[in-house]
């Protein structure tokens, strides 16, 4: 008892100086901060004012009203003095005031007739006569959060997500029936189609970061960032859901592929018959179909959240004028996408419609949350973050498809099917070509 | 313990999600924390433009009164203010006038209501002082460096080589008087000619020099414009445009004159960046003559065009009371501040709106009318081949 005592003691000992060492550079740290920030003259001087910096994040154009959302995105306080429309100077109010600290953001409202579909450019000058400027290509009234609105979004949203996933859905008894080198052929193309996606939200978040955000974000470095986070995190939630699947009994199976428990009425007897007698491996192997689809679902659904963003934005901003067309383009560029959640469960046994329905949902209900958010509420950054968030989520799912082949495909490897290869490149193509549209 | 590694990376997708919800909410929530104890007016200048009202800070720079404590001059003093220098006679009766100008480099001046900008100033103005003599006088202006670097005054007229302010230049901290004689009448501009000669001019180092000829001219109500423009933010683009040096100061301020009575103006233009500017005159016409260096107008119009230096004597009276805009006819420029107002007094105590009865439009109809027919004689002369 004693000795346990002791020991119990000194490692109590060892971890209050652990805790203190650990402590001791933040105290040095905060020192420094105490000094430089109550002495600025002592170490550094400069007559240089830091240059302001000020972003225009998003314009709105309302009844006889234009009104710039700014922020001082510069390294110190800014006082805004003038706005102006097309370089021309007109009377404005700033709420709530023209003084920004760092950072803080304010909305510079000018009352001025405009004329939709015309581009405008608004401009922002600071006290120090430094102008900064935002244009946008063609003025339309800003959508306001009515029921109406709200309605327009959602069916946008089923448009582009909901219904062409549930298209690609139908898919699963066609590919049910493949060999298995169409098969391979088709998961293969799956992970084209991801991979394409991946690339196209990885550029487009790059694109609002370089347009629409200030550097002191540093959004480029937030982007890269934030898909190697959501693509290792999602990596290691997949396999942790893999894992305990197979660790457990073979009745919870269903339960712990995710989704849904009970509901289905009759397991396939021939595939319990090749459970009871299999290797773990094999097991794994009937599981992670199931699994993969899952995540499948989950990534696009995240993709789709980045997409219905950048949609309901975009129509915010003006910049896209919403014809039967573009709508018609999303649909057919998105269809693929349900083909990629049936894909991996083809060799599976039969998964019921609602369960479809359900993944098909999860992976294209989202679109409306997006829209919505994006044309009420826009901000580049959250936008940024969604489409970085689904290009993970989606480089996860292809990386899990491009294992589960390489283990399904036994000895032959991956590259040297030429199957896999065609239908890689044919599934980017596909996403190519129906990009065109959009 | 491999529980919580799971809690760790689930924990960071989901504080990226709050920053991300959190940035997207954030602009609307510091909106809504307003103080709504006071309540501004914006707009309802331009017919048809709402008028809004705000709990925020309102940015009007038309209609805004620069401090004049701040302010890099004040437009209305300047109109009207003609420096003679101090006079003395020479030995064989010539007029001497002495003027000392002292320029600076270092000021930070508000030249738009709420911008700021470093102007480099003859006197400590934007425009310099009006310099005014008489065909024939000696003229002595000091010019005291008290600025950073090198700078000159270069006038235009006749004057010996040595006087010319571009070759030698006056060191920070130094003094040199140039010394000549006023020929030949007009109007002329005066400016720093150190180099770079753009920069030199475009913060500010100007003015306008007058010489009248030996029988003068007629009396009027005399006024001087200077027209020029601030490249606040260095794009070699104008931000601004002036006419005496505050964008718009004379839209708030219309410059008050008399009904009938002989207005002259001594324009110029001094304007960098863009090739030409331009002075219109509404519900008028004026004589115009081109460098004010003979005694008959060129002219008889209500808009004239210069490049920069040009410049010319306008004279106009108003047959009507009312309120008058002058501006630039480039319109950009003149909705970047070159506007301006003529408020025209009857003499009496009369309003301006009494004044604009029916019989004095009934009146204007008439002479419209008799003038048409008079023009339409000459039309087709010039069309028909």
């Amino acid at each position: 008892m004693e000795r346990e005592e002791g020991n119990i003691r000194n490692t109590h000992r060892i971890s209050k100086r652990t805790i203190l060492f650990g402590v001791v550079p933040f105290i040095v740290i905060g020192a420094m901060i105490v000094l430089l920030l109550n002495s600025p003259g002592i170490l550094f001087q400069s007559s240089i004012k830091p240059l302001p910096e000020i972003s225009i994040e998003k314009v709105e154009f309302s009844d006889d009203t234009i009104v710039a959302f700014v922020r001082n995105t510069g390294p110190s306080e800014i006082t805004i003095a003038q706005a102006d429309v097309n370089d021309r100077i007109y009377p404005a109010a700033i709420e709530p005031g023209q003084t920004l600290t760092r950072l803080a953001d304010a909305r510079v409202i000018i009352p001025f007739v405009w004329n939709t579909g015309e581009p405008y450019s608004i401009g922002i000058t600071t006290d120090d006569g430094t102008r900064f400027e935002k244009t946008i290509n063609s003025a339309a009234p800003a959508p306001r959060p009515t029921v109406g609105q709200a309605s327009t979004f959602a069916l946008i949203g089923t448009y582009v997500g909901i219904i062409p996933v549930m298209m690609g859905l139908v898919w699963y008894p066609f590919i049910r029936r493949l060999s298995p080198n169409k098969y391979n052929f088709f998961l293969s193309l799956t992970a084209g189609l991801l991979v394409f996606l991946g690339i196209d939200a990885l550029l487009e978040s790059n694109e609002i970061a370089v347009n629409a955000l200030a550097p002191a974000f540093n959004a480029q470095i937030l982007i890269i960032m934030v898909a190697i986070v959501s693509f290792i995190s999602l990596l290691y939630v997949s396999q942790r859901l893999i894992q305990r699947a197979s660790k457990r009994s073979k009745p919870d199976i269903e339960y712990k592929t995710g989704y849904s428990s009970h509901s289905e009425p009759e397991p396939d007897l021939e595939l319990r018959d090749t459970r009871s007698s299999s290797t773990p491996f094999q097991q794994q192997l009937l599981i992670r179909p199931i699994a993969i689809s899952m995540m499948i679902a989950i990534g696009i659904g995240l993709h789709n959240f980045g997409e219905g963003l950048a949609i309901g934005a975009a129509v915010l901003l003006g910049e896209v004028a919403l014809s039967s067309f573009l709508i018609l383009g999303f649909t057919l560029h998105n269809t693929t996408e349900g083909l990629a959640i049936v894909a991996p469960m083809a060799k599976s046994r039969r998964i019921p419609v609602i369960k479809l329905i359900i993944m098909g949902l999860i992976a294209g209900g989202p679109t409306i949350m997006g829209a919505w958010i994006g044309g009420f509420l826009y901000s580049p950054i959250a936008t940024i973050i969604f489409l970085s968030i689904g290009a993970g989520a989606i480089f996860q799912v292809v990386y899990s498809i491009g294992s589960w082949m390489y283990h399904t495909n036994g000895s032959r490897g991956l590259l040297n099917n030429h199957w896999i290869i065609i239908g890689f490149a044919f599934g980017m193509l596909i996403m190519y070509l129906t990009g065109l549209l959009v | 313990m491999r529980y919580p590694r799971i809690v760790v990376l689930v924990g960071v997708a989901i504080s990226i999600m709050i920053f991300a919800i959190s940035t997207m909410l954030y602009s609307r929530s510091s909106l809504s924390d307003q103080n709504s104890s006071k309540l501004d007016t914006v707009g309802g200048h331009t017919p048809g433009y709402p008028i809004l009202q705000t709990t925020g800070d309102v940015l009007d720079p038309t209609s805004f009164v620069i401090n004049p404590k701040t302010a890099v001059v004040e437009p209305m003093k300047y109109l009207r203010e003609f420096n003679y220098g101090r006079i003395s006679t020479s030995s064989n009766g010539t007029v001497i006038r002495d003027f000392t100008l002292i320029a600076s480099d270092q000021q930070t001046k508000e030249v738009s209501p709420g911008v700021f900008y470093n102007v480099w100033t003859f006197n400590g103005t934007i425009p310099g002082p009006t310099i005014r003599a008489t065909e024939g006088d000696v003229i002595r202006i000091t010019l005291i460096n008290n600025g950073t670097k090198f700078h000159s005054i270069h006038f235009h007229g006749i004057h010996p080589s040595e006087m010319d302010g571009v070759f030698e230049g006056i060191a920070p901290g130094g003094k040199f008087t140039y010394e000549f004689t006023a020929e030949p009448f007009g109007v002329f501009p005066y400016h720093c000619h150190m180099q770079p000669l753009e920069e030199h001019i475009t913060h500010g180092l100007y003015g306008v020099f007058i010489i009248d000829p030996k029988q003068g001219r007629p009396q009027a109500d005399e006024m001087v414009m200077l027209m020029n423009g601030y490249d606040t933010d260095f794009d070699t683009e104008n931000n601004f445009y002036t006419v005496n040096g505050i964008p718009f100061y004379y839209m708030h301020h219309p410059i008050q004159i008399e009904k009938n009575r002989l207005i002259r103006i001594y324009l110029l233009n001094i304007l960098e960046f863009d090739p030409l500017n331009n002075f219109h005159l509404h519900a008028n016409m004026f004589d115009f003559y081109k460098t004010g260096t003979k005694l008959i107008p060129d002219e008889y119009t209500d808009i004239v065009t210069m490049n920069q230096a040009e410049r010319g004597i306008l004279e106009f009276s108003y047959k009507y009371p009312g309120k008058y805009m002058f501006h630039a006819h480039k319109t950009e420029f003149a909705e970047k501040g070159w506007t301006g107002l003529f408020l025209v007094k009857d003499g009496t105590t009369q309003s301006v709106n009494e004044n604009l009865n029916v019989t004095s439009i009934r009146n204007i109809t008439d002479y419209s009318t008799s003038d048409f027919n008079k023009s339409t004689n000459h039309v087709p002369t010039g069309g028909v081949k």
